[in-house]
């Protein structure tokens, strides 16, 4: 097995945490989404986002199974480095499908930051996984056009890409390390190099809705969880605390 | 919101079978909820949608007619009955 570097592990936690908390976030929509065929459909694409993060988390944990569990479970609050726009609980459910726009958006990019890496097994990770976002973007894109389409719906989305989408400027915001896991050939650039392409991307399907200037506030996802984050994983821990020591 | 019927075929010679049906607002919303909905662990290699408005239908009493037509059915027991007939009348 060989042993990542301390920048390529810090990397590539930060992809599989966004990929983590994304996942557990649509399945929070198991029962509830708006129509039978959605649910089922949300649920399924949080199940592949579940499984990026397990054969990111593997890759980093060296397929060791506790160790995965401890990188996705069990690290002290401060030692995540996931981006705030996947930690918020946003309230609606036209919320949750402009997360699920902008955040698959940025996913799709970002595998093609991985797909030539120098880590053994993350190219084939990537490349199947970017098969899967076509499919997700397609989803989440239908659904945006359907939408848009009805003036009463196209109001409700412009309220909720007004409140969500500073919060996805964070998907963009360096990581420890990040320099040198490119140096190493862990990735190809940084995360903030696919900005503006994902920038004229939201610009041009959300145009007629699209707030025009809008800041990010300062995530530091270093160092600083939001709000949001201690329910949340408390909410994933929470069969897991009841006995820690059970054996599965 | 539109209601499509939805046809899987599976990989070989088999062909396309009705495996359900499936609301959504357009074509391509169909499609993407069709794939989550029918094909998510691969039960087919390719996929028909249907707007069940776009069905020509024969309905019951159209068809019923033809159900008592014995005469159509090719099953040689008719022939089988007549020579075992003249076979006994032989003896």
């Amino acid at each position: 097995m060989t042993v990542l570097s301390e920048s390529a592990s810090e990397y590539l936690l930060a992809f599989a945490d966004d990929e983590h908390l994304m996942g557990q976030r649509y399945t929070e929509w198991i029962g509830v989404a708006p129509f039978l065929e959605e649910d089922l459909a949300l649920a399924s694409i949080g199940q592949d986002e579940l499984g990026h993060a397990l054969m990111l988390y593997a890759i980093v944990a060296g397929d060791d199974d506790a160790t995965i569990d401890q990188l996705a479970l069990l690290r002290d609050v401060d030692d995540y480095r996931s981006s705030w726009l996947v930690e918020a609980d946003l309230p609606n459910w036209e919320h949750a499908l402009i997360r699920h726009w902008l955040y698959d958006a940025a996913e799709e990019l970002r595998w093609g930051l991985v797909d030539e890496s120098t880590v053994p097994g993350l190219a084939d990770v990537a490349k199947r996984a970017a098969q899967e976002e076509l499919y997700h973007r397609r989803h989440a894109d239908a659904l945006v056009n359907a939408l848009l389409g009805v003036p009463k719906s196209a109001e409700r989305l412009e309220v909720a890409l007004t409140e969500v989408l500073p919060l996805a400027l964070g998907l963009f915001e360096a990581v420890d390390g990040e320099a040198e896991a490119v140096t190493e050939g862990v990735a190809k650039a940084p995360f903030h190099s696919q900005r503006a392409v994902w920038e004229t991307r939201v610009v041009q399907r959300f145009a007629r809705i699209h707030p025009g200037q809008y800041t990010a506030p300062d995530q530091d996802r270093r160092r600083r969880r939001s709000p949001d984050f201690a329910p949340l994983m408390a909410r994933m821990r929470e069969v897991y605390d009841l006995d820690p020591l059970a054996v599965w | 919101m539109r209601t499509y019927e939805v046809f899987l075929k599976p990989d070989g010679r088999d062909g396309f079978r009705h495996v359900g049906s499936i609301e959504a607002a357009n074509d391509e919303l169909a499609l993407v909820m069709a794939r989550e909905n029918y094909v998510r662990r691969a039960e087919g290699s390719r996929l028909w949608l249907v707007d069940r408005t776009q069905i020509v239908i024969g309905d019951e009493d159209f068809l019923a007619p033809n159900a008592d037509k014995p005469h159509r059915h090719n099953d040689g027991r008719m022939v089988a009955d007549r020579r075992r007939r003249l076979r006994e009348d032989r003896k």
